[in-house]
């Protein structure tokens, strides 16, 4: 009931308009045997492109800060919604290939936009290039001998329209209620660790695998080295991570992520709340956990020294590679959408290796299911 | 400034053409086709939110879309062929006969057109082989 008690102001008009227009060109344009008006159609088509984006400019975002990234977006956005109603409307099943090709290929700058070139090179060349070949073969190799024109013909184009628009109409309005109580959505993330960071958070974690190695050599440094080393790393982590409020140097310092991270949530909790960012929240947690964990195990190398017993040397063998684990972790969370290949392997085959190896088995299931469909029997091989 | 909001309008547009194009058309192909493209708005979707929340697991799970988009665009391609293999078109239509039980059969207003009687296709012999011929006729040639 929430849905009709809502206020039906312009914005809900034009966009049921967008709809009826868009509705209406394609009961034009869909191919029937008689009544079928291209050119109707095509105004009617453009007539609701064009509402459609008044509405989204309207709705979502009047201002444009970011002019080379609206531009894109209209373009991209436009070129696989026209391309996709061409693919609708188009009688020769092979034009409708190329035209579904060029949906992906818009829909790949949309991914591109969205910071994910993986997907997008992926994309590319699975759909563009092995599927719509693929239908393009089938579709030559089941050349028509018999007359049937059912590419001429569409079944009940009025009611399709208006059920896939209806359905349309559903889901905008529900974004528009939902848009309304937060009056302005966050901007999409940006990286949230600086470059610099990330070299120095990278040096630290070279220098904790030396010490390890160190550690697990035959020729055992001095504790002198030892030392030395350790503050050294302490140091340089504490220029990233900060210290924690109660350390033996007797002196409280956030270090230069902290500072500024503290400063984006602090300001997303207070009355800037449009700008909170749940990713720069996530590294500042992490953040915190780095600098604890940091001091935990400075702190027990130093009660425990690691020359002086195997045991202890083993304790602190453990909690270095934890600690370096910690921070390869931190320098890799916070930077999306740079790196975007490396971290969505290490994610792809650190949380989801079991998805992964179905998706394979299922790929191999499914070629041996297509060669024994299409296999004709009694054919040589 | 494109936000959030206007990826998942045009997600949404996307999928609502692949429903119409798949609810109307009735070559298995362009069916197919329009079904994929309803796929791509779901993908624009997970892409979308994964950039908003700043991780990756919606971009992995657009992978896993894309892999099974492909086990699918092969398996249903080999059906195709068998199909028109027993029925020599790729008309859903003829296939009425497996609807489901107490649906009327739907008829074309405008019915198909009658397919023109088809020529057999000229046979030649094949060049290199002479035809039997009796010596009699040989030597008339001759």
């Amino acid at each position: 009931m929430t849905l009709f008690a809502a206020n039906l102001n312009p914005a809900t008009g034009q966009m049921l308009l967008a709809l009826l227009l868009a509705a209406c060109g394609f009961v034009f344009l869909l191919p029937q045997p008689r009544g079928r008006s291209v050119a109707g159609g095509i105004a009617a088509l453009i007539a609701a492109a064009a509402v459609f984006g008044a509405w989204l400019q309207e709705s979502f975002g009047k201002p444009l800060p970011d002019m080379i990234g609206t531009v894109l977006f209209y373009f991209f956005a436009s070129g696989a919604l026209g391309s996709g109603c061409v693919l609708v409307v188009q009688r020769n099943p092979a034009r409708g290939a190329i035209a579904f090709a060029f949906v992906i290929l818009s829909t790949c700058g949309l991914f591109l936009l969205l910071a994910a070139p993986f997907l997008m090179a992926a994309t590319v060349i699975i759909y563009a290039g092995a599927i719509v070949v693929t239908f393009l073969f089938v579709l030559m190799l089941s050349h028509q001998d018999v007359v049937s024109d059912e590419n001429d013909r569409s079944r009940e184009p009025l009611l399709g329209s208006l059920a896939g628009f209806a359905f349309v109409g559903l889901v905008l309005f529900t974004l528009y209620q939902e848009h309304l109580p937060t009056a302005k959505l966050p901007p999409l993330p940006a990286q949230v660790i600086t470059p610099h960071e990330q070299v120095q958070l990278d040096a630290v974690a070279a220098q904790l695998a030396e010490l390890q190695a160190k550690l697990h050599s035959e020729s055992k440094p001095t504790s002198e080295e030892l030392t030395a080393q350790l503050t050294k790393i302490e140091v340089e982590l504490g220029n990233v991570v900060g210290l924690p409020p109660t350390n033996q140097l007797g002196f409280e310092d956030d270090g230069s992520l902290m500072r500024r991270l503290q400063i984006r949530v602090k300001d997303a909790q207070g009355e800037r709340k449009e700008e909170a960012d749940p990713q720069a929240a996530a590294v500042l947690a992490r953040s915190v956990a780095l600098r604890d964990l940091a001091y935990t195990t400075f702190r027990d190398l130093e009660n425990q020294p690691p020359l002086t017993s195997d045991a202890n040397r083993e304790a602190a063998l453990r909690s270095l590679l934890a600690l370096r684990n910690e921070v390869r972790l931190l320098s890799t969370a916070g930077d999306l959408p740079a790196r975007n290949v490396g971290n969505l392997g290490l994610v792809m085959y650190s949380e989801y290796l079991l998805a992964v190896e179905l998706a394979g088995t299922l790929l191999l299931v499914a070629t041996i299911g297509a060669i024994t469909i299409a296999h004709r029997k009694g054919a040589r091989a | 400034m494109i936000t959030l909001w206007h990826y998942l309008a045009v997600a949404a547009a996307l999928f609502g053409i692949g429903l119409v194009g798949f609810l109307t058309r009735r070559n298995l192909i362009t069916m197919f086709l329009c079904a994929e493209m309803m796929l791509q708005g779901v993908a624009i979707n997970f892409v979308a939110f994964s950039r908003y929340h700043g991780n990756l697991h919606g971009q992995v799970f657009v992978l896993f879309i894309v892999a099974v988009a492909a086990c699918e665009a092969g398996i249903s391609l080999a059906l195709f062929l068998a199909i028109y293999r027993r029925g020599r078109t790729l008309d859903v239509s003829t296939w009425q006969s497996l609807r489901e039980r107490g649906v009327p059969l739907s008829v074309d207003d405008v019915p198909l057109p009658i397919a023109p009687p088809t020529e057999p296709d000229p046979v030649l012999t094949p060049a290199g082989a002479r035809p039997p011929q009796s010596i009699a006729e040989e030597a008339v040639r001759v």
